[in-house]
């Protein structure tokens, strides 16, 4: 009892800085909550759910260096999971006006939690069937593969018209407003991923991703631990695919076209591959960046009309600051580095010292 | 030397954004008493901005002739939707919080409708559906309504036109099965089909495809076998024109009716010749308009538009969401979003240019009349109008 009180004391004492944060965040989390109005709620739920999937394919992609590009189908599978079993009963009849629901799961009601995870699960049972094959092989097999999955997925949801209502939909999925569902959810995530990323597991993905021979001969078992990363983060893209329908309160497989995969990509490589706080950074950054320009997009009176100013400009400034960042930050906004304390606190001494060198090296021009 | 440009360079895109937050709250301090907001919501980029730039024509038309309602000035607060569901979701909650607009207007494409459904619900804004034509669009939301018909109808329409006019006892289906507007046509057609025909095998034989395949010969083998009297193939004006070519160089002779997606001009480009002599529904024919407002409506858009060829359905019926609001806000005598939505909802025999309007339960329009148009010599021709009871 006295050795758990202290062992937590010395942790605390360790990890003050982070205890604190926590408590601010979650403070903030359920004032926001409370606060913030319906847009911005929509906008911060958004950038929670970009950030589950993007960390799921960062550990896939970043930290094992298996580069999948499944992230829409997994979507899908989750997003649909929820979808089906969270419907009100009453309406599907309405819903499934083509064709009316398969018996099997027309009566079938599930909590929001249940569907959730359920959805996480499917997405695990499907990233199973292709991992075992394709992961075994080196190269690019795997990002093929997880293409072509993806795609098929989104063939096969279009055509089984009595389970996914086909090329229709489905609408009226009970929603989540809450902020505490999403970035409760992420909250998770992330701490899960750290404890992952740190753990021998974690270093095995890595040492993978540095070289697969060189793990191979130091005993890591290269199939057996490519399939868990792979797996878990099929099972996180589920979780998030199955927030996005709940968040949107609709679902139709027009959604998950292969195009989805790349806001993750584009999360990724601009957060820096292999990076879990550079991964969160730019979750926020792009989706609330797309959001702030959108002024641009609106007709501007600068007392002449300028004809530039109309839908779309907003996204061709959006793609040139991203061409920027990626020209200047090789390896994303934080590499492999993550923002640490230490890393913060480097940071500042770094700069601290650049200006008082040039402060010095002016004076001396001075002089 | 690289290293302060970086910073530089982070630093300018952070002013923009922070210029961007400015500018929004800069409208929003704006939206007091003299000015009520509308607003529009369409994909004007990606992959349907062609759509949603013809229908915000029509918007824009309509607010120049009648700029002000109950002495205050209408302003058209656009946004587009990036034809992606999750943009649409927030564009139309940035319209209702950020902008403050008393109603919606739009989307092209009914599945961004449907996602925008659930929060005008939740907000109390009415929202008029301009051409979505999917019935789930306003099914159980008492705050959208639509000017355009629904897909039922138009299957009715096109299942009268073939047994009546064609006098067709076996049909082909070919539909885009991705797309829910294709699929939904399809079903309707066939059970209007086979109730006229009174014969349960009326439709010999059924084709899938999905969005953007280019080779059809095998679905078109298999119908020639069946040989149809003609063929149903509701979809995307591109699938459609090249299935009509392959079909014609297989010697397949049937006639090919439609829907109104097939009314744009890549539809003859893309077909040429073979697409002469099909046959498509549509809301709106601007050389012959149903209504006075109709003729206003043509007259107006030529002189804003002289070098357009045709007009196309989706801009008319732009104008009609558009005047048909306004409308509903002079009843209302207030800019409530409520008031108004409870106006919209009584809405009795509106004169607008692609018809009589009325509003129903559901918040649908019942229209009785629907245009047929055929292909005659490279140019979409009035042929007949279908009134159904």
């Amino acid at each position: 009892m006295n050795e758990t009180q202290n062992s937590l004391g010395a942790y605390l004492k360790l990890h003050w800085k982070t205890a604190v944060f926590l408590v601010v965040l979650l403070i903030g989390i359920g004032l926001a909550d409370i606060f913030v109005d319906s847009y911005m709620r929509r906008l911060l739920n958004l950038c929670a759910i970009y950030v589950i999937v993007s960390l799921a394919m960062n550990l896939v992609n970043g930290f094992t260096g298996q580069f999948s590009l499944g992230q829409a189908g997994f979507m899908a599978i989750g997003a649909y999971t929820v979808a089906i079993f969270t419907v009100p009963v009453e309406s599907r009849t309405a819903i499934f006006y083509l064709e009316p629901m398969a018996p099997f799961l027309a009566n079938i009601q599930l909590p929001f939690v249940v569907a959730l995870i359920l959805g996480g699960l499917a997405s695990v049972v499907v990233a199973f069937f292709i991992g075992s094959p394709c992961l075994r092989l080196r190269g690019d097999y795997l990002a093929i593969a997880t293409l072509g999955f993806s795609e098929i997925i989104r063939i096969v949801f279009t055509n089984t018209q009595s389970i996914t209502n086909g090329a229709l939909g489905i609408k009226s999925i009970p929603t989540i407003s809450s902020l505490w569902w999403t970035y409760g959810t992420a909250l998770l995530i992330i701490i899960a991923t750290i404890l992952l990323v740190y753990s021998s597991y974690g270093r095995a993905f890595k040492s993978i991703r540095e070289d697969e021979i060189a793990a191979e001969a130091m005993g890591v078992g290269l199939f057996k631990t490519k399939m868990t990363s792979f797996l878990i983060g099929a099972f996180f893209t589920g979780i998030g695919g199955g927030l996005f329908a709940a968040l949107l309160g609709t679902v139709d497989p027009k959604q998950f076209y292969f195009t989805l995969t790349y806001n993750f990509l584009l999360i990724i490589v601009l957060g820096g591959m292999g990076s879990i706080s550079g991964t969160i950074i730019a979750s926020f950054l792009v989706t609330l960046g797309q959001e702030a320009l959108r002024f641009l997009d609106e007709p501007m009176a600068f007392g002449l009309d300028l004809p530039i100013f109309r839908p779309g400009l907003r996204m061709v400034v959006f793609s040139f600051l991203l061409m920027i960042i990626v020209l200047f930050y090789r390896k994303g906004l934080m590499g492999t580095n993550e923002l640490t304390w230490d890393f913060m606190a480097q940071k500042f001494q770094s700069i601290k010292k650049k200006l008082s060198r040039k402060k010095t090296s002016t004076e001396g021009g001075g002089k | 030397m690289k290293k302060p440009l970086s910073v530089l360079l982070s630093l300018a895109l952070v002013v923009t954004m922070a210029a961007g937050c400015s500018s929004g709250t800069t409208t929003t301090s704006s939206g007091d008493s003299d000015v009520i907001k509308i607003g529009v919501f369409e994909p004007l980029t990606g992959a349907n901005a062609a759509g949603g730039e013809l229908e915000v024509e029509g918007v824009e038309l309509a607010n120049k002739l009648r700029p002000e309602v109950l002495g205050k000035k209408v302003e058209l607060v656009i946004a587009d939707n990036k034809s992606d569901k999750a943009e649409a979701t927030t564009a139309a909650a940035r319209l209702i919080e950020k902008d403050k607009v008393v109603a919606i207007l739009g989307s092209w494409g009914s599945s961004l409708s449907i996602a925008a459904g659930d929060v005008v619900k939740t907000n109390q804004i009415p929202a008029v559906a301009l051409s979505a034509t999917n019935p789930q669009v306003t099914a159980g939301n008492d705050y959208y309504f639509r000017v355009c018909f629904l897909d039922p109808f138009q299957g009715t329409v096109m299942a009268n036109y073939a047994s009546k006019k064609l006098n067709a006892k076996k049909v082909a289906i070919i539909q885009e099965v991705s797309n829910d507007y294709s699929v939904g046509l399809a079903k309707f057609f066939t059970d209007s089909f086979v109730k006229l025909t009174g014969d349960p095998n009326a439709i010999v034989a059924t084709g899938n495809y999905n969005t953007g395949d280019q080779d059809f010969n095998g679905i078109l083998t298999n119908i020639k076998a069946a040989n149809p009297d003609a063929i149903f193939a509701p979809g995307n004006f591109t699938e459609s024109a090249l299935i009509i070519k392959q079909a014609r160089a297989l010697g397949i002779t049937a006639p090919f009716i439609g829907g109104d997606t097939w009314e744009t001009n890549e539809f003859i480009t893309v077909g040429g010749a073979d697409v002469e002599g099909a046959v498509m529904s549509t809301f709106f024919d601007d050389t012959n308009p149903l209504t006075e407002a109709g003729k206003t409506f043509v007259a107006e858009y030529k002189k804003a538009y002289p070098d357009r060829e045709n007009i196309a359905a989706v801009t008319a019926l732009g104008y009609d969401g558009y005047m048909m609001t306004l409308d509903a806000i002079e009843r209302a005598g207030s800019a409530d979003p409520v008031a108004i939505r409870d106006a919209l909802a009584a809405t009795k025999d509106f004169e607008g240019a692609t018809g009589m309007i009325t509003i129903d339960a559901n918040g649908d329009a019942t229209k009785n009349e629907a245009i047929i148009k055929t292909v005659k010599d490279g140019k979409f021709t009035y042929m007949d109008s279908v009134t159904i009871d």
